[in-house]
This record gives C-alpha cells, structure tokens and sequence, in this order.
C-alpha cells in the first residue's frame, strides 16, 4: 500500500454502515439552489417513524434548533458586509510614517498586487485625523465618529488578509473560504450547524441593498452543496419581503379560503391512498407553513412598530443613513425573533475607492456610521449585544499606495489591497476594546499575527459554540469542513 | 518554481544568517537519514509526489506540494513538518530525535549541499519559461511578435528580437530583456491591463537574472512529470468502474411470467433472493401520465388521455412508447437532462447584465436534432468534443450539416467565462474556466471526480495530479491559458448565406438609424467638450497650453515627436469623452441622454450576424503545460504531456493523439479524447450514459452516484444489470432510444408507486425496485405542464432564446407572444437567476453544470404556485378553454379541470365536493365584479373566475405536481 492512499477496507466500511441522516444528504449533488426560502422545513413536516424517514433521500433535513459543540457566547451573528474593500489606513490602522515616501514606491510588491498597476501614483498618507477613544485609547478615524465612541466593544483585528485582488475571488474568500466560487458560505455552515430557534423565519437572512446586488450576486450567501433550506434568504428592504408573500390582490374576500381548503381535501385524499410518502406529508405542511410565514416575516420587518427615538439613532429620517440604517434596524428586529445569521450588504461596491478617494470615503462612512453605531449600542441597551455576534469587514482592504493621475491630487483613489486590512467583531463573547495583529511599515502586509480567512472563520463559529473541525458535511464520501483542509487557529486573544 | 523563488529570496537574505557551530554536511550527515528513511518512496525516477529527496537541487525543487523546505526556516519547512507530526515517513519506523535535529540544523543553517556550498539551486529555462508564458508571450509569442521578438522557444529566445539579443548568458547587465524587466518597463505598464498581464513579482525578476547568470542553461533533460502509470498501486487498477464492461447471461429467475426483458430478469434475480417481488402493475391512465411526463416532459392533453382509454389494442403500451419517442416533445424533453450535463447557458458570466452569448442557442438545437434523430452516442459525443477536428472547416462551403458540427462543440463552450471582462481576463480565471470545462467532462462523461486532484493527488482515487493537468493539457491547443483567446473572438461568424442576408437586410434601416443618433450626440458633445477642454488646460503652467491646444487640433498622424511625446504625456487631460462631458455639465447631460438611451435600444434591436458558439483549435504550437502547484495558476510546477488518467488507459487503447487529417493545422489532441473514449469496451462511457437514461426513468441510477464511480461513489446496486445494459447500448449503435424501449417497457418500470410495510422494510430506498419511485415534477416539467393544462403552450421549436423580464413585483417572467408562452428550454438560461417558478423548484445553478437535481418541498414553491401573477392568468386562461370546449355546464366543466391537470376523471365523491367548491366560489366574485365597475357580464365573468380558481386550485395540488 503506497503511502497516502486510503486502504481499501474504506469503501466496504462505508457500504455496510448504518446509513445516517447526513449520508442521506451528502447523496444529493450539486444544484441545490434555487429554493430561495427554503427554511422552513421544520420537524413538524416529517414522519414520525424513522424508518419512513431514512427512506426519504436528502429533503429529511431540517432546521430546527441544534444544539453546539460547547457552551456558546454568542447565539446569533450580525454581519456588516463591507463591499469593495474600505481602506484601513483611512479608517482604523494609522500610518504616520508613511508620510515620508509620499509619491514614492518603497516596494515592488506594492505594485505586484495591484489591479492596476500603471495608475500607481507612489504613497499616498491618509489625510485623516486619528484620534484616541474610550478607555481602550485605540485609534479611530475622524471619519467614523460614531463607531469611535463604541470603541471599548470594539475588537480590532488589523492583520486580515485574503491574498487575491479581484472582488470576486476575494469575496468568494471571506465567505466560503476558497478562492474558487461554488463553496458553501459560514452563514449557511452556522445555519447548518445550528438550525434556528424561529421555525417561522428563515435561519440566515440576507438583507441586500435596492440599488443593487454584489458582485457574484446570490453566490455571496449559497449552500452550494449542503442542504438548499441553508441558503441565506433575501428579504427585500420594501415591500412584502418575499416574493409572492402575499395573496393575488385581485381576488374577493372568501376566495382564497375556499381554494385552501379545497386543496387540503384533495392532498389529504391523495396522502391517505399513498400512506408512506413523506414527500406528500412534508408538500402538505409546505403550504400551511406558508401561510404562517405570511405573518411572521411582515410582522419581523415592520418598521412602525419602532418609537421615534430608535427610528431617529438609526438615522431613518436622514436621506443619507435612511437606507442602510432600516436594515440595521431590521436586523435587530430579526435576531430578536432568533434568526441565527443575518447579513447585511451595502450598494454595490461602494468601499471600491479607485478614485476621488475623500469623495468615496466621505460618503461610504456618512451611509453607514450613524446606522452602525446605532446597531450597536440598541442591541447593548437591550442586552442582546452580549450573545449576538457583530462582524463588520469587506473582502480586502487597500493599498497605501495613490492610484490615477499624480498631477491630480484630488481624483486619487486607492487600488485593492488583499494582503494586510482590518475587520472588526463586537458583542458576541468578544474581548471589547482589543487590537490584534499589525501591518507593517506601509499598512500593507499583515506582519504581526496574520489573520488569515480560515482563522476568522473559525474563531466566529467557535464564538458560536462550534468547533470547526467538527462541523462537517459528508460529500463524496469526505467529510467537508468551512475551512476545508487549509490549517486554521480559533484567535483565544479576541475571545473573553 | 516556487522551489527556486524561495532559495532566491532566501539566499538574498542568507547573509544575515548567523552561522553559529559546523553546519551539517548533506552527504554526511543528511544524505544517510533520507536514504535510510525516504527515498524508497522518494527516490528513483519516479518518485512520490514527484518529490525527488535524492540530491540537494532535486529536494529545493520540492515535489506537488510545492517547496518542501524554506532555507534557514526549518519552522516553515513542509518536510521538517511531516517528520514531526509523524506522517512521514508513513509506515512504523519514525525518525529519532537526533535526526530530526540534524535536518533542522541543516535548513536552518542554510542547506548546505554536497559540496559544502550554500544554495546552489541551478535555474534553466524551465524555471524562466513559465515567468515568460504568463507575463510576456501574448506580446512576444504566437500571435503577436512585438519588437520581433518570440519567447517561446528556447531557439527564438536566443534569436532575440529587432534589438538584438535579449540576452547575453552570464551577463545579466548587458541583457536587454534583464534590463528593462528590472526597470519596470517590462510587461510595460501601460498595456499589461488591456492584454491581462500582471507585473512580475520580485521573485520572478530575482529568477530571471539567476538564469541568465547561470548561462541560461537549457532545462534538464525528461524533464516531464514521471509516467504516473507506475504510481499505481495493482489494487487501483483492479476496482470494477476501471475494467471494461462485462456481458453476462441473462439470469433464469422462477416467475418468469413478470420478464418482460432482460432488464426484468436481473432485477427480479435480486429481489427474489430477498424474498421479495415486484409489486402489482400500474393502472393504464398513472403509467399514461408516467411515460408522458418522461419521454414528452409534459402532461398528456384530454384528447390524448381518451383516445389512450379508447383504444383496446394489446400491444397499446408499446406503441406509445413509440409515438412519443417520435414526437418533437421528446427530443426536447431529454435534450434538456443532456443540457444539464453540460452546464448549457446563454450568457458569458454569473451577473443578471453579464453579456449574452449570442449564438449559444445553436448548441441548445443541435442537442435538441440529436435526440430527435436518436444519433448514435458516440458520434454525439465525438461531435461535441471535437467536431472541429473530424474534416477541415476553415475556407469550406458553408452548409447546414457544418453548422451542426461545429456548433456541437459548443458543449466544450458551456462553462462560464468571466473572461470578457478584462478585470477577469487573468490567468487565474482563465484557468478556472478549462477547470469548469474538466468538471463538467469529468462528472458527464468519465463519471469521475477529477476536479479533487486540481489541487493535489486524489484523496480517494488513483488521479494523479498530473492527470489533471494532462487532462487539462488536451484542451491547451484550444483554450491556451497562455494565450487566451475572450470569449467574443471565438465566436466562429460563419452562417449561411441566407441567414446572413436576412441579418444584414433586418439591420441596414436600424443602422442608420444608429449612425445618425451617433452624429447628432456628437455635434451636440462638440462645444461642451471645447469648452471643457478650456477648463482644464486653465489648470496647467501658462507654458503648456498653447501647445496643447494646437496639438489637440492636430491629427494623430501628423504629430511631431514633440507632441507624441506631450499627447502621451497629458493623456488623462486631452482625452474626453462624452461620460466626462455629461458628468461635467447638467445641460449636455440632459440632451445626451435621452439620445443615448435611444441608440441603446436600437442597438439592442440589431440582429447578429449569424456565427457559432464553438470551440476550434487554434492551430499551431501551443504553450507548455504545467502541472500547478496546489492548483494555483502562479506556481506551475513541472511541463505535462495531453493525456487521460493513466489507471483508465490499463485495460484499453491508450490515448493516442494523431493529426486528424494530412496536413492538418490542428493539433487532433480532442479528437484523440474522443475516440478514446468511444472505444467500445471502454469502461466508463457507456456505462455512465445507461445510469443516466435509467436514473432519469427509475429516479436513482443503478449506481446511486452517477457522477462518481470511483471508489467513494455508491458501488452498482445491480452489477450485472449495468454491464449488460452497457454492452446492449454499445450492440445497438449506441441507440440511446432502443435503451429508453428496453427501460420502459420492462415490467420494472410499469409497477404501482405504492409502497407497503414489506418493501419499506426490506428495500427502504427502492433500490431494489420493489416498485417504482414516486416523484415531484421536476421545475420544467411542472412549468411546461402548467403551460400545457392551460393550452397556453406556443410549440415553436428552435432559434434564439425567448427574453425573460421582470414583472412589477420583482418576479422573473418568460415574455409571451400572441402564441402563449414556448417551453422552458427555449428560455434565456443563465447560470444564476432563472424563471423565479422554475428557481422556487430548483432548477439548477449551473456551477458549472448539474448531474443530479434536487428535489426540495419547501414553502416557496407553495408562496409561487398560490400567489404568482403567472399561475393566476394561465388558470384563467384554462378556464376560458374550458368553458369554449365544454361550454357551461359545471359537471363537464369539473371533468376537464380533472382531465387536463390530473390526467383522469374524477370520482363521484370528487365531483360531489368539486361541484360545492364551485358553487362556493362563485358565489364571492359578483360583488368584486360589480364594486370594480367590469364592462364584461358579471354572471359569465364570476362563472369564468371561479372556474379560474378551481383550475387553480388544481394546479397546486400535490396530485398534479407528484407522478405516482
């Protein structure tokens, strides 16, 4: 037997196993998407006798609450997605020294890793004012006043790095863990893994942006191969927030009753002439439980329901914060009802500075600080902060380098930098008023403690009570893992 | 590569290495450990891991999992890592602590080689050629010889360029190429975006110089990755999906009166010996509906359901079976579960705006003629894997029969290619798409996880590494990662004479149109852009103005060399286009835009010219492959040779590759995989098409996992059974219709669905076929049936896909005509967002193609069926059909809604509680009617309405969307 190879006993192993639930799904191949709220297959919809059950293939999964691996610190996670890579040395990670190479190019790695290296326009030092906060003392940027005064929550880690420069493989990074797309992403893992305590409301919830998807679109929250019903679902900002949640508009009062009722005579006859079928069983329950999400999501996203203070911290009555504030607040509203991931994306890639760097920035922080820190001190008012996860980061950072034209100053912008940014994490069991790991001179490599994606990954499911090397998914008879076989290190300094 | 870059980058820095104590020697004090510990497998000319542990420049080397040691860092040396953790060596015996120590030191102290020397690694051509394919041959290379310089060989790379020389060995300084690489004026900077080049990293420059320092030494002799074959372990060989198919007899079973076939003595065989049985047949109107929704897709109409019940002919089954395979609904139904195979799309990318692929369709037509004609399977596939290669094309009379040739490699075309877009036009995603394009030929055709050993040996099965990229390596003279080719210029513009006049005489009014928009938007842009020009020369010295202004009034080719060089030079000023206007001045921004707008959608009205989605060779020599470290395209590690995986080439010819004409300009390495695989006895191509076609009837393959018969798929639930069907698809030409005849025709097939407390017992996942499976329609057969129920169904066949559009809440739509609504597979199809109807019942992502659909019963599917706006209208649609076939009369009325959703009449009791139902219904819609003001006559409208609801309430019924 040549080293490496698995001994043969493996195959007959498997055949001869009891077949348990997981075997069942790890049959079902790729294509499991498309069921855009398919989390609602709870354990009311399957048959009581195991043996009806095992015959079943994949479907038989559900998302009813599981328990973790050990004792968890933080039962939800909010993630405060950062499209386009905001840059960490106008933001979080201060670079005073870089001053002296202004307009130089100190490394030629520097330009090996940009996207566009003919706009290279030498160092570029931040043009912000860094000032210290809280007790902690940690540096913030005069652009995000609002988050600065949450910095002792706050746990910093500034030596991030993904390793690729273009959005797409990076994001596919910070969500699945490779660089190649078509990976389960953490929410679905977490949603996987522990299911959720509200059968009426999906277990990952995606609130995009109106104006418009990220690059890669609905990849940025698929269950690629574990089960459809862990896929992050879309709830739209207005409106029903699913679509053909409610009733045809059109149709009398009285109709639909008669229609439902109907219906459920046919299918009972029809189940009871096919007793073992689980499948009609679980279609049945489908269409109740539809009715019932009717409610539980237009109650979840209803905004009214808030007092005009809390609608005025999220900044709804501000043009500019109105937007993402709602989803701040609607994220609230969900983790309240025990949705377990929520996700909130912003416009397109407006982190995505190329050029006119201060216009960029201005904005990008205007759009989100207020709504942020808002998110952050509502949930610790009401004391959800301590056992609900906050992650705020984009797919890479920048580099300090200028990119455009050197003869215009003002049009600069930066271009990607994937090998050394900042994301930070509160709430949640994280250690507030923390920094972690250090970029070098420049603020581009990540020098001290690198973070890589896989240890990120592994410190928020551990944070969930999860141990990465034991959540697995059994496919091709391997037993997949979030961070696949890459080595990876749960980060106990962030932890409290 | 990355062996070298590592010692170079370290060697840089081994100054600074504090040497403290004697460094170990490597023949004294290393060369014994290894000896005695590793190289039985490391050693030799075909080492483990193409890790050769025998001299100190073969370790530096390192092996498929890239370097092995980081000089002076034993702590991050792969081998030191192994040793420790006790992974290596593998067997019982491990290395002492002493040992281990030893090597430590020796990295640590900066690898000492046999001679006493630190760091000798040789760098030649081999190390540089990879650094000159993925930054410089797309400039100086096979089509574009820039400066006159190619750098592909190692003879045109002496030859040097209009220069001169590029390089002198062992003059780093006085070579060209080192000089201008260093000074960052190679790749130049301002053409590596357009061309999709990055900058060399400093390693890379680091390694250029080492080579020509070293005297630009040739690479090394057999220099290829060792022959794999002799990894292979007889056990490997030896697992059942790698011998050929075996035919043996058919079995003699008790009940002989249930052998319809000898499909049904092989199973009957297996069910007997576990007691058990197959169950009581299916009434004719459930197996009426069953063979529909199989051969057709689609439900049977009333009609088709009466005259079934009508005729009383024996044999009435089989000629069914015959008429639907004979139906035009056939060939798209199956043409659809092949298009699934393949990934088919008609877009480039994954975005809802990524760009259409224009002529994808003729693929989707081409598969669709095939099944229509029942083309044997290995002319299909040969076809699709190299149609390019079975007669020359280029310069020939374009007819229809070479069309379909080359429009069937569009199956070697199907992958996403974000490489359009020139962000995504680098090596890695290039990579990625030939990676997407082995998927799919691994999971459709060979039945095999290939993709495992992207980035490292197969965990499971005997695939190498290298049998990737050899695999890989037969696609290079047509996707050369080296030198790409955007998915645009592949586009064949080859057509028929007619249908290009038809294009051409559709567009020349639009044309026209275009061009004078155009003109108008520039006449209008004219003043804003002086003026703007103005603006911004009023930001520069006093100096430079004038000169700007008469060199922007000068023609390009009559610059002087001074207003090149200030046209280069103040490019970003003097160059302004109409965005840079519009967004400069609201009152042009105002006018442009509508007329923008309008040239945008006569644009969008213009006909293609008519061309193929097609794969070609692009002739030639192509670029070297290289097996990639850890699958990653910057790291190549040794050349490859085109090939298959070499456990598959044990019991049949090998892959053979031959030029497939006298004088061909293509390199016949796709032909070569096609006949290889059409081998008769090969062992997986036939027998993972049967699985197909059977897990499409019977709803489980004989081998559960059909896109996986190595060793961690599902062994055959019916060995012999597979490789008999196998031989007879094989025996019958290949005929995957005689296949269809055998399946449904056998008494396995024309079982009841019911399940009882037996068969549950014994045979829970109908493995056995104890019965037949029920199952849920899948997304298209429920949408084209809910089209078909309504009569709503436009059976147009062929041409380009219909649009989809969004309604106003936010549902994605087919577009409809006069005509009703054509079936689904004549829709756009993107790799992401489809038909919210067809999503809502998994319809796959193409990532990048689908093998087994899912079949998910989740509350979507409910929210889409009850509230869709397109559910609603085609159940009003069946209604107003309903009422002009069977008029007024409730009774009759409840007997088609039966009819055309279940395919049956109703029962008593069923017409009984319909009837109320109705009643019910009706009763509700007069007061809306009369409260919405209708012109129409509230008595007949409430009457249609309510009708409307019942169909409706038909079409959500799990009756209608199961198939027993």
């Amino acid at each position: 037997m040549p080293p490496g190879r698995v001994p043969f006993e493996f195959d007959r192993e498997r055949k001869t196993r009891a077949l348990s639930r997981r075997d069942f799904f790890s049959r079902v191949s790729d294509g499991l998407h498309g069921a855009g709220l398919a989390y609602l297959l709870g354990s009311d919809l399957f048959s009581p006798n195991p043996a009806i059950a095992a015959a079943g293939p994949a479907r038989a999964f559900d998302l009813g609450a599981k328990p973790p691996h050990f004792e968890p610190k933080a039962k939800a996670v909010i993630q405060l997605f950062m499209h386009g890579g905001p840059s960490q040395v106008d933001l979080f990670d201060p670079k005073p020294g870089l001053a002296k190479y202004v307009g130089k190019t100190p490394s030629r790695d520097l330009t090996a890793v940009a996207v566009s290296p003919q706009q290279n326009a030498g160092i570029l030092p931040s043009p912000y004012r860094f000032a210290r906060h809280g007790e902690s003392g940690h540096e913030f940027s005069e652009l995000i006043p609002n988050i600065a005064q949450c910095a002792d929550d706050i746990a910093m880690i500034r030596s991030m790095f993904t390793g690729t420069q273009n959005h797409e493989t990076a994001l596919n990074m910070i969500h699945s863990g490779r660089l190649l797309g078509s990976r389960p992403t953490i929410g679905s893992w977490v949603a996987y893994g522990l299911g959720t305590e509200n059968q009426n409301l999906p277990a990952y919830v995606v609130l995009d942006d109106p104006k418009g998807l990220p690059i890669g679109g609905i990849d940025n929250w698929q269950a690629a191969w574990l089960p459809p019903i862990c896929q992050g679902t879309r709830f739209r900002a207005q409106g029903p927030p699913v679509l053909n949640l409610n009733p045809r508009p059109e149709w009398p009062d009285g109709v639909l009753d008669v229609e439902r009722r109907l219906l459920r005579r046919l299918d009972q006859a029809h189940l009871e002439k096919r007793p073992h079928e689980s499948d009609l069983a679980a279609r049945i329950s489908s269409y109740e439980l539809a009715a019932r999400m009717q409610l539980a999501a237009s109650d979840a996203l209803d905004l009214e329901q808030e007092d005009e203070a809390t609608r005025e911290m999220y900044g709804l009555n501000d043009g500019l914060t109105e937007s993402y504030g709602r989803r701040c607040l609607m994220a609230r509203r969900l983790v309240e009802r025990g949705v377990r991931f929520v996700q909130i994306y912003i416009e397109q890639q407006i982190w995505d500075t190329h050029s006119k760097l201060d216009e960029g920035l201005r904005y990008s922080c205007g759009k989100t600080d207020r709504p942020t820190a808002a998110l952050m001190k509502d949930l610790k008012r009401r004391g959800l902060l301590e056992d609900t996860l906050l992650i705020w980061g984009g797919e890479f950072g920048r580099l300090p380098l200028g990119q455009g034209d050197p003869n215009s100053r003002n049009s600069l912008g930066r271009d990607h930098g994937p090998n050394g940014f900042t994301l930070w994490m509160a709430g949640g069991g994280v250690k507030g008023g923390t920094v972690y790991g250090a970029t070098d001179e420049l603020g581009n490599h990540a020098v001290e403690h690198p973070v890589s994606v896989h240890d990120f990954h592994a410190t928020v499911l551990s944070l969930l009570g999860m141990n990465f090397r034991d959540l697995v998914y059994r496919r091709h008879g391997l037993d997949e893992r979030l961070t696949d076989q890459f080595p990876a290190r749960v980060i106990d300094e962030l932890i409290a | 590569m990355i062996a070298v870059v590592a010692f170079v980058v370290c060697a840089l820095g081994a100054g600074s290495v504090a040497v403290a104590g004697t460094p170990p020697i490597f023949a004294e004090d290393i060369q014994p450990v290894l000896e005695a510990n590793c190289l039985p497998c490391h050693g030799g000319s075909a080492p483990q891991q193409d890790l050769d542990l025998r001299t100190v420049s073969s370790i530096l080397r390192g092996g498929s999992s890239g370097p092995v040691i980081e000089i002076g860092a034993s702590a991050r040396s792969l081998l030191v890592e192994r040793i420790v953790a006790g992974t290596m060596p593998p067997g019982d015996t491990k290395l002492d602590e002493g040992e281990i120590s030893v090597i430590r030191d020796w990295i640590d102290e900066g690898v000492s080689s046999e001679t006493g020397e630190l760091g000798t690694a040789l760098v030649t051509d081999r190390d540089v050629l990879p650094i000159f394919q993925a930054r410089c041959v797309v400039c100086h290379g096979k089509r574009e010889q820039r400066g006159g310089l190619d750098l592909r060989t190692r003879e045109s790379r002496m030859e040097g360029g209009d220069s001169g020389p590029a390089f002198v060995p062992g003059s780093p300084d006085e070579s060209l190429i080192i000089q201008k690489v260093e000074a960052g004026e190679m790749p130049p900077p301002d053409l590596q975006y357009d061309y999709a080049v990055r900058n060399p990293t400093d390693a890379e420059v680091a390694t250029l110089r080492q080579w020509v320092v070293a005297g630009a030494q040739p690479a090394p002799e057999n220099d290829s990755s060792p022959d794999p074959a002799r990894h292979l372990a007889e056990a490997d060989r030896w697992h059942w999906a790698f011998l050929p198919p075996e035919r043996l007899a058919v079995p003699k079973i008790n009940n002989e009166s249930m052998v319809s076939n000898p499909v049904d003595a092989f199973l009957l065989r297996t069910l007997e010996e576990k007691g058990l049985s197959y169950s009581e047949l299916a009434p004719p109107l459930t197996l009426l509906r069953r063979a529909y929704l199989d051969l057709t897709g689609m439900l049977p109409s009333p009609s088709e359901v009466e005259r079934y019940l009508g005729d009383d002919r024996p044999d009435r089954y089989q000629a069914l079976i015959d008429e639907l395979l004979d139906s035009p609904a056939y060939g798209e139904r199956w043409a659809r579960h092949w298009l699934d195979v393949a990934g088919h799309i008609d877009t480039e990318g994954f975005g809802e705006y990524a760009p259409r692929r224009q002529h994808a369709w003729r693929y989707r037509d081409y598969v669709i003629r095939a099944f229509d004609q029942d083309k044997p399977f290995d002319e299909f596939l040969t076809e699709q894997i190299a149609g390019d290669e079975l007669a020359p094309w280029k310069d020939q009379e374009v007819t229809p029969e070479l069309i379909e040739r080359l429009a069937a490699t569009g199956f070697m075309r199907t992958a996403p290619d974000p490489t359009w877009e020139i962000e995504f036009a680098f090596l890695a995603e290039r990579m990625n798409v030939i990676a997407d394009e082995l998927q799919i030929l691994g999971s459709g055709v060979l039945g095999l996880t290939v993709g495992c050993a992207r980035c490292h040996d197969h965990k499971f099965d005997p695939i190498t590494h290298r049998d990737y990229y050899s695999l890989g390596a037969i696609l290079q003279s047509a996707y050369d990662p080296y030198d790409w080719v955007q998915p645009k210029e592949r586009e064949l513009a080859i057509g028929l004479a007619d249908e290009k006049k038809e294009a051409e005489e559709f567009n020349a009014p639009l044309e026209t149109k275009i061009k004078r928009l155009e003109d108008s938007l520039e006449t209008e842009a004219a003043p804003y852009k002086a003026k703007l020009l103005e603006e911004r020369l009023s930001g520069l010295p006093e100096s430079v103005r004038a000169d700007l202004r008469t060199l922007s009034e000068t023609d390009e080719g009559k610059r002087t060399e001074v207003q090149k060089y200030l046209a280069k030079k103040f490019k970003q000023t003097l160059e302004i286009s109409t965005n840079a206007v519009k967004e400069r001045f609201e009152s042009f921004s105002s006018k442009a835009g509508p007329i923008q707008e309008q040239i945008k959608e006569t644009k969008a009205q213009l006909r293609p010219e008519p061309g193929i989605h097609a794969l070609v060779d692009m002739g030639g020599e192509p670029s070297t492959s290289y097996l990639l470290l850890r699958g990653d395209a910057l790291t190549p590690g040794r050349p490859v040779e085109p090939g298959v995986p070499a456990v598959l080439e044990t019991h049949v010819e090998p892959y053979r590759v031959e030029s497939p004409w006298p004088g061909a300009d293509s390199s016949g390495r796709r032909l070569a995989l096609a006949r290889w695989l059409t081998q008769p006895n090969h062992p997986l191509t036939a027998r993972v098409m049967v699985n197909r076609l059977w897990m499409r009837h019977f709803g489980r393959g004989i081998v559960a996992t059909p896109d996986n018969f190595g060793r961690t798929g599902d062994l055959p639930s019916h060995p012999e059974l597979l490789d008999w069907l196998a031989t007879e698809f094989v025996r019958s030409g290949w005929s995957v219709e005689h296949m269809h005849r055998l399946m449904m025709t056998s008494t396995a097939y024309r079982q009841a669905s019911r399940k009882n407390e037996q068969v549950l017992a014994e045979d829970p996942e109908n493995a056995l076929l104890s019965r037949m499976t029920m199952r849920r329609m899948d997304a298209e057969q429920l949408y084209d049936s809910i089209l078909r129920a309504s009569g709503r169904l436009d059976p147009t066949r062929f041409g380009p896909p219909v649009d989809l559009k969004h309604s106003d809440n936010g549902e994605l739509r087919a577009a409809g005509s006069t005509e009703g609504y054509r079936r689904s597979i004549y829709t756009l199809q993107r790799p992401r967002t489809a038909i919210s109807l067809l999503e809502a019942f998994d319809v796959p992502q193409m990532t990048p193609n689908c093998i087994v659909r899912n079949q998910s019963n989740v509350p979507t599917q409910a929210l889409h069926l009850m509230n869709s706006e397109w559910t609603w209208e085609l159940s009003r649609y069946m209604a107003g059909r309903i009422i002009d076939d069977v008029g007024s009369g409730y009774g009759e009325q409840v007997r088609a809604v039966f009819l055309r959703t279940l395919s049956r009449p109703p029962s008593d009791a069923e017409m009984t509680e319909s009837l109320a139902a109705l009643e019910e219904l009706r009763s509700h819609w007069p007061e809306r009617l009369i409260s919405d003001r209708r012109e129409t006559p509230i008595d007949s409208t409430a009457g249609w309405l309510a009708l409307a609801n019942l169909c409706h309430t038909f079409l959500n019924s799990a009756e209608f969307a199961f198939i027993d």
